[in-house]
C-alpha cells in the first residue's frame, strides 16, 4: 500500500524544534546527578578486582570507622532474590553471593556524607577472595572441563536456538553456487556522555528513585519485585537522561543500592558510577562469531542460507537471550529466504555481561551478512546492488518464520541510494586505494511482546486539557533519552487535539504521575506512545466536537434545519478542529476557538482528560523465539559508503555517506536525520575503531574516550540523508515506522564493502583496524611477489 | 577519581617558584595548564602535597623574534597559542602545525608547551618537530639558568635532566639554514589521539642537493630520538624518490618501538619508514610546513 502523507497536517511532518533543545543547549538541563536533596548522602559500589574468586571475607572494619561513613552493606543487608530482564534466566543478585564473576562485579555498596568520603572508605575495604581459574573468551568457556560459571548453565551454554525453516540442505545441493565465510565482531560499549545515576528516598513505605534510565517501567517491576514491594509502593522517575543505546535497561546495582540505603539511614542517597564504571557495568554489544553458508541462483537470488552464530556473554544475562534470538530473526525480513536455519550459542564468560546496544544483536550479523553477499556477488558476476535488488523484500508479505511485514521499500531504497551515491560510476571504478560499498538494513518497529509475561497494554496515553483551554498536558512513561520522544509524541497529540504544538507541553517517564508505557528499547516509542497519545488526542477532539455542537446550537448560530447539513441536527462529524479553531466542515467561517470551547466543558463537566491505549495484539510467528522479531512494523534502509585507504599506513577515511530510509511517514524530518547521522557515527566508529579490551586477567584496559576510540567530528563523513517519501505503514500512527535503531545496522557491512572495494582485501574482523589493513595489503603484496 | 587535597601557590616570579621547589622538594609539583597532572592526580598516579603554580608568570606567554637568537617561545605558550601564532606561521608553519593537530581543541586551550615538554611522554608532538629544529630549551632554578639542546633534556619515559628547583622557562628555535621542515602525526583518528608515531624532519636543499638533514622520531622509543644514520645518508644526495625511499628505510632501522594497546612495534617501524618518507617530500617541496 502506499499513500501520499497528507500534506495538510499541522505538526505532523514538520521539523519543529525539540521541545528541550533550550535547556540543553544553555546548560540548565538538570541531569540526575545535577539533583540535590536536603540532607542527601553519597554512594559508590564496591567492585570485584579479580575475574572469578569465591568472596573469603569482606572486611570493611576500617572503612566504617572513617568520620562520615554512614553504611557499608553488602549481600548479608540486602534480599537474595535473584533477577535479570529475562524470566528464563534471572540469575543476578543484588550483591555477589559467595562468588564474584567479573572485575567489576557487584560486592556491595558504600554510603557517606559526602563523594571525598566514599571514595577514601572505599580503599579502606578489604576484599579476602579465593581466586578461580577464569574464562574470558567462549573458547575457554566451551572447552572441555572448563571452569563452571554458574550451576545452572553446563558447559558455560547460557542460551542454545535452533531454527529451521524449509530444508537448507537440499536446497544448498541444488544452488548454482555455495559460499561459506566466517566473520568476527567485537565487544563494543554504548559511549552514553551521561553515566548512571540513582537517588533514592522513602516518605513512610513509600519509595521514590530517581534513575537515569531507558524505563521507568522495567525498573519499577524488577526493583519491586525484588525488594518484595507493591509497584504502587515505588515511584521510579527520570529527568533528563543523556542517552543510554540499550545500556539503561538493566537495573544497576546503584538502583538497588539508592533505595536500600536510603530506606536503612533516613536520607536521600544518590549513588553514581564514574565513566570507566560505566564501562564495567557493560551491557554493551556481544562479540559474535559468525559463519554464514548461501547457496544463491545465478541471478544472485538467496535459495537457502545457514547461519551459526555463536556469542560471548560476559557474566549474567541480562537481555542476553533476546540479543542471541536478534542476531539470526531479522535476516529473513530483509531477504524472503525459504530455507534457512539459525543456530546459535551464547556463553557466559568472566567479563562485564553484554546486552542490547542500538540495533540489538543484529548489527555484527548484518555486517558478515552484507560482506557475505558481494563475495557471491563478485564470484558470480553480480552487481552488489543488483545482489541486494533481486533479494529485497516486497511490500505487503509475510517471512518464512511467519512475520507479517506491511509497508517495504527495500527496493526502492536500494535504488535511492545507487542513484543518489553515483554508484553506477564509481562501483569498482575509483581505483585502488578508494572505494564504495553499500548495506542493507532494518529493524522492528517495537517488539510485539512485554519483556516479562502480562496482560498490561504496551502504552497508554494521557491528555489533561487546562481548565480554561490554554495548555494541554501530554502524559506517559515515555522516556526521552535523546533520541526527541518528547517533542514527536507531542506533534501527533497537538495533531490529533487540533490544538496548538507550541501550547502543549510533555510530562513523561514518571511511573506515579503519568501512563503505562514500556519506554525506550527495540525502536518502540514512536509507534507504541504514538498510538497512546494519538488516540487521547483523539478523545480530547471528540469530546471537543461534542461540546462545540452544544455551544453552536445554544449560541442560535446554527439552528434546526440549517441548509447546509440538511434537514437534520448539526452533529460532531460536521466539525472539525484545527490549531486550536473549531469550524463547521461545510461552513468554515463558522469558528469557536478550541480555549472557549474547552473552559466550557471544564464549567459544565469537569476537567477534560483524552484518554488512549495501544496494545499490537496478536501477530505473525508461531515458532519457539517468534516473540524477538515480531512487531507491527518494519522499517528497512540501504546506506552506502565512499572511503578512501591509505595503501601504505592502512588508513581509512570514511569520505561520504549516503542513506535511504524507508520509515513510513516521517514524523519530524530533523530529528530523523539526526537519528541517521549519530547511527552513522556509531556504526562507523564499531566498523574501524571502538572495541572494548581486556587483559589476560580479565582487566579492562581502555575505559575510557581516549583509548576507547569513538569517532570524532572530524573523522565524520557529510551525510546525505534520504526517505522513501511515498512509504506509508497502515500500523503506526500517520504511517511511522521507527528509525532509531535501523540506522545502525546497514552501516558496518556497507563500510566494510566499501573497504574490499577499496584494497580487494576481504576483511572479516571487526573493528578493521588500520593496523589490521596495513597487514593484511602487506600479506596480499608477499603473496603477489611469490 | 576524586582530586586529594593539596598545597597551591601562585608565586610573581620565575625566582620564587624555584625559591618554593626547593623549599618543598619532591613534595611538591608544577602546575601550568593542569591538563595532565590534575588526570594523573585523579588517578593517584601522583600524589603531589603542594602544586605551585606558574600561571602569574606572564614573562613566560611570549612567542617573539629576537634578532641573532631565534624565534623564543615561553614555557606557558598553550598549545593553541602556538597553532595560531602568526610569528610561526611565516617562519616555522611546522611547529604550528604540529601544535595543532595535538589532542583537542579544549586541550590545546590549557596544555602548556612546558607541560608538553616536561612530562616527556615518548608520544608527545611538540618534541620531534623542534628537535629537528635544533631548538634549545632553558632551565632556571635557584643557582640560576642553563640552556641546552632540547634533545638532551629527555633521559626516559617521563624522566628529564630537570633538577627539582628547576623550571623550562623557554625554548628557542635558532635562526635556521634549513630550507624546509615537517612533522607528520599519526594518531588512530582525527582528533583526541596520542601519537603512535611521529616524524619530524628538517631539511637544507640546495640545488636538489642535500647539504644537511635533521630526523627526530616521537613513540617509538624510550625518548623523542634522532635518527642519526637516516641524516648521514642523506647528506650531500640529489633528491629522488628512490633516495627517500631508502631514507625510510634506515630511518626504520633506527626506532626501538614497543607494542601496546594502540600499535604493534611492527606495524609502528613500518609506519616510521613510511613518514620519514613524506615528511622530507613535503619539507623539500613546500619549505616549512
Amino acid at each position: 500500500m502506499s499513500v501520499k502523507v497528507n500534506k495538510d497536517f499541522s505538526y505532523v511532518g514538520k521539523s519543529l524544534d525539540r521541545n528541550d533543545s533550550f535547556l540543553k543547549t544553555t546548560g540548565r538541563a538538570q541531569y540526575t546527578a545535577d539533583l540535590k536533596f536536603p540532607n542527601m548522602l553519597y554512594g559508590k559500589l564496591i567492585r570485584s578486582t579479580v575475574a572469578h574468586a569465591r568472596i573469603i571475607n569482606i572486611d570493611t572494619s576500617e572503612a566504617e570507622k572513617l568520620p562520615g561513613v554512614k553504611a557499608i552493606i553488602t549481600a548479608k543487608d540486602v534480599p537474595s532474590m535473584k533477577w535479570g530482564l529475562s524470566p528464563a534466566r534471572f540469575d543476578e543478585n543484588i550483591f555477589a553471593i559467595d562468588k564474584v564473576l567479573y572485575v567489576g562485579d557487584k560486592i556491595g555498596a558504600v554510603c557517606a556524607v559526602d563523594e571525598e568520603t566514599v571514595y577514601k572508605a572505599l580503599k579502606l575495604i578489604k576484599v579476602e577472595y579465593e581466586e578461580l581459574p577464569a574464562v574470558l573468551t567462549w573458547q575457554e568457556a566451551a572447552k572441555e572441563g572448563a571452569p563452571q560459571i554458574f550451576e545452572e548453565y553446563p558447559g558455560n551454554v547460557n542460551t542454545e536456538i535452533h531454527h529451521k525453516f524449509g530444508d537448507p540442505d537440499a536446497a544448498l545441493k541444488e544452488a548454482y553456487y555455495v559460499r561459506t565465510d566466517r566473520l568476527q565482531g567485537q565487544r563494543t560499549y554504548h559511549a552514553f556522555i551521561e553515566n548512571h545515576c540513582s537517588i533514592g528516598m522513602w516518605d513512610g513505605d513509600k519509595a521514590t528513585l530517581y534513575s537515569s534510565c531507558q524505563s521507568v517501567h522495567y525498573l519499577q517491576y524488577h526493583l519491586a519485585r525484588v525488594l518484595g514491594m507493591k509497584m504502587g509502593d515505588l515511584r521510579v522517575l527520570k529527568t533528563h537522561v543523556g542517552a543510554g543505546f540499550g545500556g539503561k535497561l538493566d537495573p544497576t546495582g546503584l538502583d538497588f543500592s539508592a533505595l536500600i540505603l536510603s530506606k536503612m539511614l533516613g536520607q536521600p542517597v544518590k549513588m553514581f558510577y564514574d565513566h570507566e564504571e560505566t564501562f564495567l557495568n557493560g551491557h554493551g554489544r556481544h562479540a559474535i562469531t559468525m559463519e554464514l553458508t548461501t547457496g544463491v541462483d545465478k541471478n544472485g537470488k538467496v535459495l537457502a542460507h545457514k547461519f551459526k552464530a555463536i556469542l560471548d556473554g560476559g557474566a549474567y544475562t541480562g537481555l542476553g537471550i533476546a540479543s542471541t534470538y536478534y542476531a539470526g530473526s531479522l535476516l529473513g525480513v530483509l531477504y524472503p529466504i525459504e530455507n534457512y536455519q539459525f543456530d546459535a550459542y551464547r556463553y557466559v564468560t568472566n567479563l562485564p555481561p553484554c546486552g542490547a546496544q542500538r540495533g540489538h544483536g543484529q548489527p555484527q550479523p548484518r555486517y558478515a551478512f552484507e560482506h557475505h553477499l558481494d563475495l557471491i556477488g563478485e564470484a558470480i558476476g553480480v552487481d552488489p546492488i543488483d545482489m541486494r535488488l533481486v533479494n529485497a523484500r516486497k511490500n505487503n508479505t509475510v517471512t518464512t518464520a511467519g512475520y507479517e511485514v506491511k509497508s517495504y521499500h527495500l527496493g526502492k531504497a536500494n535504488e535511492m541510494a545507487r542513484d543518489a551515491s553515483g554508484w553506477k560510476e564509481k562501483r569498482g571504478k575509483l581505483g585502488l586505494g578508494r572505494g564504495i560499498g553499500v548495506g542493507n538494513g532494518g529493524f522492528v518497529t517495537g517488539a510485539g511482546f512485554c519483556q516479562y509475561r502480562t496482560d498490561l497494554p504496551h502504552s497508554v496515553g494521557m491528555i489533561k486539557i487546562y481548565d480554561d483551554g490554554t495548555r494541554a498536558f501530554v502524559y506517559s512513561q515515555a522516556v526521552d533519552i535523546g533520541q526527541g520522544s518528547d517533542t514527536v509524541l507531542l506533534q501527533m497529540a497537538a495533531e490529533a487535539m487540533g490544538y496548538p504544538y507550541e501550547k502543549c507541553q510533555m510530562y513523561a517517564g514518571d511511573t506515579d504521575l503519568t501512563t503505562l508505557d514500556f519506554g525506550a528499547y527495540a525502536s518502540r516509542q514512536t509507534l507504541m506512545a504514538g498510538w497512546a497519545v494519538k488516540r487521547a488526542g483523539e478523545d480530547v477532539k471528540q469530546k471537543i466536537l461534542e461540546q462545540a455542537v452544544e455551544m453552536f446550537r445554544e449560541s442560535g448560530r446554527i439552528k434546526e434545519g440549517w441548509a447546509y447539513i440538511g434537514n437534520r441536527e448539526l452533529r460532531p462529524d460536521d466539525l472539525d478542529c484545527k490549531e486550536g479553531i473549531v469550524f463547521v466542515k461545510q461552513e468554515p467561517s463558522l469558528t469557536l476557538t478550541f480555549e472557549e470551547v474547552a473552559r466550557r466543558y471544564f464549567v459544565t463537566k469537569g476537567v477534560l482528560i483524552g484518554r488512549g491505549w495501544y496494545h499490537p495484539g496478536k501477530l505473525g510467528g508461531n515458532h519457539k523465539g517468534a516473540a524477538v522479531g515480531t512487531s507491527p512494523a518494519y522499517s528497512s534502509a540501504t546506506q552506502i559508503a565512499e572511503v578512501k585507504v591509505d595503501l601504505e599506513t592502512g588508513q581509512i577515511e570514511c569520505v561520504d555517506t549516503w542513506d535511504v530510509h524507508d520509515s513510513g511517514t516521517i514524523i519530524n524530518p530533523k530529528l530523523f536525520h539526526g537519528q541517521v547521522h549519530g547511527a552513522f557515527s556509531m556504526g562507523i566508529g564499531e566498523t574501524i575503531w571502538e572495541e572494548v579490551k581486556f587483559d589476560d586477567k580479565g582487566k579492562l584496559l581502555n575505559g575510557n574516550f581516549s583509548e576507547y576510540r569513538l569517532p570524532t567530528a572530524l573523522d565524520m563523513p557529510p551525510v546525505l540523508s534520504l526517505t522513501v517519501e511515498d512509504s506509508w505503514e497502515p500500523n503506526g500512527p500517520y504511517g511511522l515506522k521507527e528509525v532509531g535503531e535501523g540506522a545502525t545496522t546497514p552501516t558496518m557491512g556497507c563500510v566494510a564493502n566499501a573497504i574490499y572495494d577499496a584494497i580487494g582485501v576481504s576483511m572479516t574482523e571487526l573493528p578493521i583496524t588500520y593496523e589490521k589493513v596495513w597487514r593484511a595489503l602487506k600479506e596480499k603484496r608477499e603473496k603477489e611477489q611469490k | 577519581m576524586y582530586l586529594p587535597d593539596f598545597e597551591y601557590y601562585a608565586p610573581e616570579s620565575i625566582a620564587e617558584t624555584c625559591q618554593l621547589l626547593s623549599q618543598f622538594g619532591p613534595r611538591a609539583k608544577v602546575i601550568a595548564g593542569g591538563s595532565d597532572i590534575i588526570v594523573k592526580m585523579k588517578k593517584e598516579v601522583l600524589a603531589p602535597e603542594v602544586l605551585v603554580s606558574i600561571k602569574n608568570l606572564a614573562e613566560l606567554k611570549k612567542i617573539e623574534y629576537v634578532p641573532g637568537k631565534g624565534v623564543v617561545v615561553g614555557a606557558r605558550v598553550t598549545h593553541n597559542d602556538l597553532y595560531k601564532s602568526k610569528l610561526l606561521a611565516e617562519k616555522y608553519a611546522s611547529v604550528s602545525n604540529a601544535a595543532g593537530q595535538m589532542a583537542d581543541n579544549q586541550v590545546r586551550n590549557i596544555g602548556t608547551l612546558g607541560g608538553n615538554i616536561s612530562n616527556a611522554v615518548p608520544s608527545a608532538d611538540l618534541p620531534p618537530i623542534f628537535i629537528a629544529l635544533n631548538a634549545t630549551v632553558k632551565l632556571e632554578g635557584v643557582n640560576g639558568e642553563r640552556t641546552m639542546p632540547l634533545e638532551d633534556l629527555f633521559t626516559g619515559p617521563g624522566k628529564t635532566v630537570l633538577a627539582q628547583d628547576e623550571i623550562i622557562t623557554e625554548v628557542v628555535i635558532p635562526d635556521q639554514k634549513m630550507t624546509g621542515s615537517n612533522y607528520i602525526k599519526f594518531g588512530l583518528r582525527k582528533s583526541g589521539a596520542l601519537a603512535v608515531v611521529g616524524v619530524a624532519v628538517a631539511v637544507e636543499v640546495e640545488n636538489n642537493v642535500i647539504k644537511d638533514a635533521r630526523v627526530a622520531l616521537g613513540a617509538v622509543a624510550a625518548t623523542p630520538v634522532r635518527a642519526k644514520k637516516t641524516e648521514e645518508f642523506l647528506k650531500g644526495k640529489t633528491v629522488t624518490d628512490e633516495l627517500l625511499a631508502e631514507a625510510g628505510v634506515i630511518a626504520s632501522g633506527e626506532c626501538k618501538p614497543i607494542s601496546d594497546i594502540r600499535a604493534s612495534a611492527e606495524y609502528r617501524t613500518d609506519l616510521v619508514r613510511v613518514f620519514t618518507k613524506r615528511a622530507l617530500r613535503k619539507a623539500i617541496d613546500e619549505g616549512h610546513v
